[in-house]
C-alpha cells in the first residue's frame, strides 16, 4: 500500500487541509466480508473537515466503506466510528450525518417537493416547508419539483436525492457515485454546492471511479482497489503518482526494428520490446515520448501506421499504486 | 414524546400500498361482493326466503374465505417488498427514527388498506339484500372476523415481505394452498388457519345472528394462536429490521 501522507493513519496528525479537531469519521481496521469475499479488507483512515474522494474501479469496496460509514453495513472486523461512537445501531447518529446512496431509485410516485419534505419531516424540522424549498433551491430542481419522481432524468434523480440528503444540514455527507447521468453544467454547479458545504467545515465524502470528477474538488483521496486501501493521501500527490507511473504503447511503423533501436537512445524510454503486433514500449514520460516519437520517427524515414496506449484502464492504474 | 407510530411512514406507506394498480385491485375487491349479490337480487326466485342463506355463505366464503388473504398478502408483502427490492428502504433507515417504529407504521397501515378494503365488502352486499333474518349484527361480526383476520395475515405477510424475495408469489402460493384450498378440505389444517381464526371471531361476535354452524377452532384457540402469530411475526419483522444491512451487488 502506498500512503502518501500520514492521513491514511487515524494515530496520526492530519493534514494541513483538515482542521485540528478531533476526525469526525474513523475507520479502525475495519474489514466486511459476505461469506468468503471479502468486500473490504483492513481499511484504516480518519476523515476530518473538507472533501475526501474515495477513488477506485467498480467493486473495490467504496460503497461499502460508504455504507459501514453511514450505518447501513456492521464492520465483520474492526472499528468504524462516527465522532467516537459506533457507527451502526444508532438513529440519532442521522441528525447529523446523510447518505447519497449509489443507486438511483427513488420513491416515483412522489414529487420531487414531497420526497424531500418527507426527509424534512422524518428528520423531525421545525420548519418543514422552508427547510425543503432551500434544499431544493440549492440543486436547481425549483422548475420541475411538483413533477413525479418517476418523470425525472437520471441527473433530476440525482439532484433530487442530494437535496434529500442536505435538507437538515448534515454536518457529514456521503454521496455514493453522485455525479452519474448528471450533465456537465449540473456537475459543475453541485462541485460548487459541495465545496461551500466543505468550506463551511462540514465533512464531505465523495466516492467516484472517476478520477477526473473528483480533480478540483477533493483535497484528501482514498485510492480503492480489491478492497484494500491502495494509497491515500492529497489529491495532487496521487493525481502526480499516476501520472508519473510508467505507461505502455503499442506502435506499428513501416519498419519496426529500425524505430525501436532509434527509440532506445531517448532517454524516456524504459524498454522497447519486438513483438509479431509492432514494437511494445515502455516510458516514465508519456509527454516526452509523445513529443518525441514523430521526430525521431521522421528523421529515420519511418512512416508511424498505429500509437495505441495498452494500459489506460483504470484497472491498471490502480494496480500500479498496489504494487509500489 | 415519540409514540410507536410514525406519521411520515404511514403517510408514505399508505402512498405506496394505494398506488395506481393497487388501487384498482382494492376497488375490485370492494365491489364484486356487492356484483354478486345484485346478480343474486335479479336472479333468485325467492329474494327474501334465501336472501340470509345467500348472504351468511358470501361473506363467509367469498369475503372472509378468498378475499381477506388475498387483500392481506398483497397489502402485507408489498409494505417493505417493494421498496427493499428497489433499494428506496434506505431513505427510511437513514433517519433519525427507531427501525422498529417502521415495522409498526407499516404493519399497521397494511391492517387499515386490508381491513378498509373488507369494509365495502361486508356492508355492500349486506344493504342490498338485509331483512328482518340479517340485523346490523351481521356486517358488524363479519367485520370484526375480518379486522381479527387482518390483523394476524398482515403480521405475516410483513414478516414475509421483510424476510423472503418474491415473498407476493410465496404469500399468494400459501393463500391459495393451505387458506382457501387444503383448509376448506382437511380438517386438521382447518384448525389451524387464519381463516378459521377469523370466522370464529365472526361467530363469537355475532351470536345467534350468525347462524353458521360455526368453526371448529375454539375461542381459546383463537385467542392463543392469533396472539402467537401477531405478537411473533412483528416481534420478528422489528428483529429483522433491526438487523437489516443494506445488500451489496458484489
Amino acid at each position: 500500500m502506498t500512503a502518501i501522507s500520514e492521513f491514511a493513519d487515524p494515530t496520526s496528525t492530519p493534514p494541513a487541509t483538515a482542521s485540528a479537531a478531533p476526525p469526525r469519521i474513523e475507520l479502525r481496521n475495519a474489514s466486511r466480508w459476505y461469506g468468503n469475499v471479502v468486500a473490504v479488507n483492513d481499511v484504516s483512515c480518519a476523515l476530518s473537515a473538507g472533501i475526501t474522494g474515495v477513488l477506485g474501479p467498480n467493486g473495490a469496496g467504496k460503497s461499502t466503506v460508504l455504507n459501514m460509514i453511514a450505518g447501513l453495513l456492521a464492520p465483520s472486523a474492526g472499528h468504524v466510528l462516527i465522532d467516537g461512537l459506533p457507527a451502526t445501531g444508532r438513529p440519532d447518529v442521522y441528525r447529523t450525518l446523510a447518505l447519497v446512496p449509489e443507486r438511483e431509485a427513488v420513491h416515483a410516485f412522489l414529487t420531487g417537493y414531497e420526497f424531500v419534505r418527507m426527509s424534512a419531516r422524518l428528520q423531525q424540522l421545525d420548519d418543514v416547508d422552508g427547510a425543503a424549498a432551500r434544499a431544493i433551491a440549492l440543486v436547481e430542481l425549483e422548475s420541475a419539483q411538483h413533477r413525479r419522481v418517476g418523470t425525472y432524468s437520471k441527473g433530476m434523480r440525482q439532484r433530487i436525492k442530494i437535496a434529500g440528503a442536505l435538507v437538515h444540514d448534515p454536518q457529514i455527507l456521503l454521496l455514493d457515485e453522485p455525479f452519474n447521468g448528471m450533465d456537465p453544467r449540473q456537475r459543475l454547479q453541485m462541485m460548487d454546492v459541495l465545496r461551500r458545504l466543505a468550506d463551511d467545515g462540514r465533512v464531505v465524502v465523495i466516492s467516484s471511479h472517476i478520477l477526473e470528477e473528483l480533480n478540483d474538488l477533493a483535497t484528501n483521496v482514498l485510492v480503492m482497489v480489491s478492497g484494500r486501501l491502495a494509497a491515500s493521501g492529497h489529491f495532487r500527490e496521487i493525481r502526480q503518482l499516476m501520472t508519473d507511473r510508467p505507461h505502455t504503447f503499442t506502435i506499428r511503423s513501416s519498419d519496426d526494428r529500425a524505430l525501436a533501436r532509434a527509440l532506445l537512445a531517448d532517454r524516456s524510454v524504459f524498454s522497447v520490446e519486438l513483438t509479431s503486433d509492432g514494437i511494445v514500449l515502455r516510458t516514465a514520460d508519456r509527454g516526452a515520448l509523445t513529443r518525441q516519437l514523430p521526430r525521431t520517427a521522421k528523421a529515420g524515414g519511418i512512416r508511424l501506421l498505429e500509437i495505441r496506449p495498452t494500459d489506460e484502464s483504470l484497472e491498471s492504474v490502480f494496480s500500479y499504486l498496489v504494487g509500489r | 414524546m415519540t409514540g410507536p407510530i410514525e406519521p411520515t411512514v404511514v403517510w408514505l406507506t399508505w402512498r405506496q400500498l394505494f398506488a395506481r394498480r393497487r388501487l384498482l385491485l382494492a376497488a375490485a375487491f370492494s365491489l364484486a361482493p356487492l356484483l354478486i349479490a345484485i346478480v343474486f337480487r335479479v336472479t333468485a326466485a325467492d329474494v327474501d326466503a334465501s336472501s340470509g342463506a345467500f348472504l351468511l355463505t358470501l361473506l363467509r366464503e367469498v369475503v372472509i374465505g378468498t378475499e381477506l388473504p388475498i387483500a392481506a398478502v398483497v397489502f402485507g408483502t408489498t409494505a417493505f417488498g417493494g421498496e427493499i427490492d428497489d433499494g428506496t428502504l434506505v431513505y427510511l433507515l437513514v433517519k433519525p427514527i427507531a427501525r422498529w417504529r417502521v415495522v409498526v407504521s407499516k404493519y399497521l397501515v397494511a391492517v387499515a388498506c386490508t381491513f378498509a378494503v373488507m369494509i365495502p365488502a361486508v356492508v355492500l352486499p349486506w344493504l342490498l339484500v338485509r331483512n328482518a333474518e340479517l340485523p346490523a349484527a351481521v356486517p358488524l361480526a363479519f367485520g370484526a372476523g375480518a379486522l381479527g383476520g387482518a390483523l394476524i395475515y398482515c403480521a405475516l405477510f410483513v414478516m414475509l415481505g421483510l424476510t423472503i424475495r418474491r415473498a407476493l408469489v410465496v404469500g399468494l402460493m400459501y393463500v391459495i394452498g393451505v387458506e382457501i384450498v387444503l383448509a376448506r378440505e382437511v380438517a386438521g389444517i382447518r384448525s389451524l388457519s387464519i381463516r378459521e381464526l377469523a370466522l370464529s371471531i365472526t361467530s363469537w361476535i355475532g351470536g345467534p345472528s350468525v347462524p353458521f354452524s360455526g368453526s371448529v377452532v375454539t375461542l381459546a384457540t383463537v385467542w392463543v394462536m392469533g396472539t402467537l402469530i401477531l405478537l411473533g411475526s412483528v416481534a420478528y419483522s422489528m428483529r429483522r429490521l433491526t438487523r437489516y444491512e443494506v445488500a451489496e451487488r458484489l
